[in-house]
């Protein structure tokens, strides 16, 4: 226990390290916490445009601070830092324009949009963001929490567990899951994990001789990460909007006209009061959904909002309160139940992560491409492991991790709120500005990360993919996390294949890799069946 | 404003120092500095802290760049025919340019393509297992594997596996040889107990100092420092030895007084053990180990040869 702790104060130690030569106004500051600020500022002001979500914002940062900060473990921090703020700003931030004018900025705060616009047309912008703020902060600390208990025990227990074959298993498993959950079909989400799976392939493997490459020099290293990543989901993205406002012509976006602030929009304890069971419901949902890799916030808040109604309607039959507001017409737990939900999904999103060092959803990407660009930390199992009476420095880094997201969850508490409502002027911003400059920066971003041209033109390669797939409904996560996980897919397979003695049927080989073979074929089958 | 001050004022006066033995021959141009070996890690920081002290105590400028993969041959391949003025060095092992080399036939990689300038450091290479399998020693892995229990063997390059396949065989048993990327993930194999023993190339030595692991077998042809009892792998049957150097290379036909100055250099910050990287040499790899010149070009020769025979043999 001696050793948690210690191992505790260290990451906690790490994070408010005052680095040398760096101060402002004479005062010296830990560049960690400077680095968390500026990350939750710019994630509020990239979520609150509509346009623009918070993985955009972190893919293009992390290449311009790795080029900051360097390849050293003392550099893991601060990005972290920076990456983290961005995700945590982008969630508060989403409900900005959903409130204020019916555009959510993110997907999932759409079901924002139901109440909070109702709200804001009754001249009652400024409560809804509050309310807004409250559930987004207390279901993003919520869920930080749960993240730190359950982590560590997790990994542990995988580690203590899984062996080779069934850690093959267990890694089919999630991208099954994964194919099938998002999206719209569990075919077109197979079809993505085996194109990311085959772009992962390429010019890799353990032999010495580079595999299909058709011999070309470009290839024989493989598709950089980075590269991969940034272009199916950026630039696919930046692509297919740039199609989208070609056909659909440039819309000039309409401001809600002022109306009259009612005197007093803070809110009073009864609505808070009102509010803690819709906020505690959706966070436990949001939770245990954030949990499971691949299954987003979208439906974390089509859950939570629907949970909410339903418990509402009840409710309302049995007390017959005069202060019920229908949902859909701008009740304030409408927003309540949305924004707890959604935002307590980026948390236990990492859960995952940590302990298995298998990513969720596209935030959590860009977290696990920094540790794999900067190095010396390596989620999974091994970060929670230590022999007592050393240090594993990868354990503080882990604490230091949690450290930076309390921090972050402080900052949303204390300026948060503030910040947000001073936010509504992001969305006149017109796309058609936007877009090019997102483009430039996201190749500027890879060509200072990768230092070779060939990149940037492998980078629009994957953008062009990303842009059919959008274009065919078929979803990029998929890709992205197959390309992520295919080297390890590999390389576990064929370390479960020698070290069973070369037993082709290693993943039936124990009945835990049996299990969980099967759950991946019954996930499949039923999710054909069920969207029939 | 001050730290750089200082910063500069000991570049200055390092400067002075070293330059008296280096022959005056300055590089053309900042130096691109190719790491084999992921960043973060030990061989990659060894790398990136050589080019600091260089960097404070020459005035050279270095752009340290990772081309990771296939044991270093991605890096070979990439030098290959790169300019050899002395603005181009990387750091690989001795293994990539022997065995690794050899076995990527399509690559048409030979060793006068390249210029070797100097080792860093050498493995302290053993065969290991942690204290907690109840495997003491090499006879207890022997008993173990002829009563039926699968005995999984970590290695992280196709050289040792070869080499453990060998002693496998030497000694009438079969090893379920798994290759792990890296000595790092060959620690944790074994402390996960995903394997039961594995290669450590001088990273086990901390922990075998605090009595968590064992050598069990010296994969050198002496004794490794930590555990001067261990059986050379020599007495176990096997005539191929399992160490290695880290080595800085440079694309072929490098002239001498470039070669030279470049080796000089190196090798004079990783010996110092005042300086970041000889501190850390001496810390993580147990000091260092210097060849370099005809020395280091006849033993790249030889393990060459060793290792063409080694493939031979595994082949069988």
């Amino acid at each position: 226990m001696q050793a948690w702790i210690d191992h505790l104060l260290l990451g906690v130690q790490a994070v408010f390290q005052v680095s040398e030569g760096f101060s402002l106004l004479g005062i010296e500051l830990p560049i960690t916490l400077l680095m968390v600020f500026g990350g939750f500022l710019v994630g509020i002001v990239v979520g609150s445009t509509p346009g623009l979500a918070g993985p955009m914002a972190m893919a293009i940062s992390l290449p311009l601070l790795i080029s900051i900060f360097g390849y050293h473990e003392s550099a893991l921090l601060p990005v972290f830092g920076f990456l983290i703020g961005i995700m945590k700003g982008a969630t508060v931030g989403g409900a900005v324009p959903a409130i204020l004018f019916n555009t959510p900025g993110t997907p999932d705060a759409y079901m924002t949009t139901l109440d909070g616009y109702p709200m804001a047309q009754r001249g009652q912008a400024d409560r809804a963001l509050r309310v807004a703020h409250l559930s987004s902060a207390s279901g993003d600390t919520f869920s930080d929490i749960v993240l730190i208990v359950s982590a560590p025990f997790l990994a542990i227990l995988v580690e203590r567990y899984l062996d080779f074959p069934e850690k093959t298993a267990l890694l089919i498993l999630s991208m099954t899951f994964i194919a099938a959950v998002i999206g719209k079909s569990a075919g077109k989400g197979l079809v993505s994990v085996g194109l990311g799976l085959l772009a992962a392939f390429i010019g890799t493997g353990e032999d010495f001789m580079p595999r299909l490459t058709f011999g070309t020099e470009a290839l024989a290293q493989g598709f950089s990460v980075a590269s991969a990543v940034l272009g199916v989901l950026i630039v696919g993205e930046v692509f297919k909007s740039l199609q989208d406002l070609r056909t659909d012509g440039v819309k000039s976006t309409k401001t809600l006209t002022a109306k009259k602030k009612p005197a007093d929009n803070r809110l009073s304890r009864s609505l808070i009061k009102r509010l803690a069971p819709y906020i505690a419901r959706s966070a436990l949902i949001g939770t245990a959904i954030g949990a499971l890799p691949g299954v987003g916030s979208t439906l974390a808040a089509t859950l939570g909002y629907t949970t909410a109604k339903a418990y509402s309607k009840k409710n309302a039959n049995k007390k017959n309160t005069a202060a019920y507001t229908e949902f859909g017409q701008g009740a304030p737990e409408g927003i309540a139940a949305t924004e707890a939900a959604n935002s307590s999904v980026s948390g236990a999103n990492l859960i995952p992560v940590l302990s298995l060092g298998i990513p969720g959803n596209a935030a959590a990407v860009f977290l696990i491409l920094a540790a794999d660009s900067i190095g010396g930390f390596n989620p999974g199992p091994s970060v929670f492991r230590f022999s007592e009476g050393s240090i594993n420095p990868e354990l503080v880094i882990a604490f230091g991790l949690f450290t930076i997201m309390m921090l972050a969850n402080v900052l949303n508490w204390i300026i948060g709120g503030r910040v947000m409502r001073a936010m509504g002027v992001m969305v006149r911003i017109p796309k058609h500005y936007l877009l090019p400059i997102i483009l430039l920066l996201t190749l500027t971003a890879i060509y200072i990360q990768e230092t070779r041209l060939v990149a940037v033109w492998i980078t629009i390669g994957f953008g062009f993919l990303g842009y059919f797939m959008r274009r065919i409904e078929m979803s990029p996560l998929p890709f992205v996390i197959a390309f992520i996980l295919g080297g390890r897919l590999e390389e576990t397979a064929r370390q479960a294949f020698s070290s069973t003695g070369g037993d082709p049927w290693f993943l039936l080989s124990s009945n835990t890799s049996s299990v969980l073979m099967a759950a991946a074929f019954i996930i499949i089958l039923v999710s054909v069946r069920w969207r029939r | 404003m001050i730290t750089l001050l200082r910063t500069l004022i000991i570049a200055a006066s390092m400067m002075a120092l070293t330059v008296t033995h280096a022959a005056g021959w300055q590089p053309p141009g900042p130096i691109k500095l190719m790491i084999a070996f992921a960043a973060g890690g030990g061989a990659d920081t060894q790398a990136r802290l050589i080019a600091e002290d260089l960097e404070a105590s020459t005035g050279w400028k270095f752009i340290p760049e990772n081309v990771t993969g296939k044991g270093g041959v991605n890096l070979l391949n990439a030098m290959k025919g790169m300019p050899n003025d002395g603005t181009v060095i990387g750091i690989v092992v001795t293994e990539s340019l022997a065995y690794n080399r050899l076995a990527a036939k399509g690559a048409g990689l030979e060793l006068s393509d390249f210029t070797p300038l100097t080792t860093t450091a050498g493995f302290q290479m053993g065969v290991v297992a942690t204290t907690e399998s109840g495997l003491n020693s090499f006879d207890d892995v022997i008993t173990a594997a002829k009563d039926g229990k699968d005995i999984r063997f970590g290695a992280m390059s196709p050289r040792l596996a070869d080499v453990a396949y060998l002693l496998g065989k030497a000694n009438d048993i079969e090893f379920n040889i798994v290759m792990l990327k890296g000595g790092k993930a060959v620690m944790n194999a074994l402390n996960a107990g995903d394997v039961d023993i594995g290669w450590g190339a001088g990273i086990q030595t901390k922990a075998v100092l605090a009595g968590d692991m064992i050598n069990l077998v010296s994969g050198l042809d002496k004794p490794l420092d930590a555990s001067p009892d261990a059986p050379l792998i020599a007495d176990l049957g096997v005539a191929h030895n399992a160490g290695g150097y880290f080595m800085f290379v440079a694309p072929g036909g490098m002239a001498d007084d470039a070669r030279n100055a470049l080796a000089e250099h190196i090798s004079s910050v990783a010996a110092n053990p005042d300086s970041k990287a000889g501190g850390l040499i001496s810390k993580a790899f147990g000091g260092a180990s210097i060849i370099m010149g005809d020395d280091l070009d006849a033993l790249l020769v030889s393990d060459s040869e060793s290792s063409d025979e080694l493939m031979k043999l595994s082949a069988e």
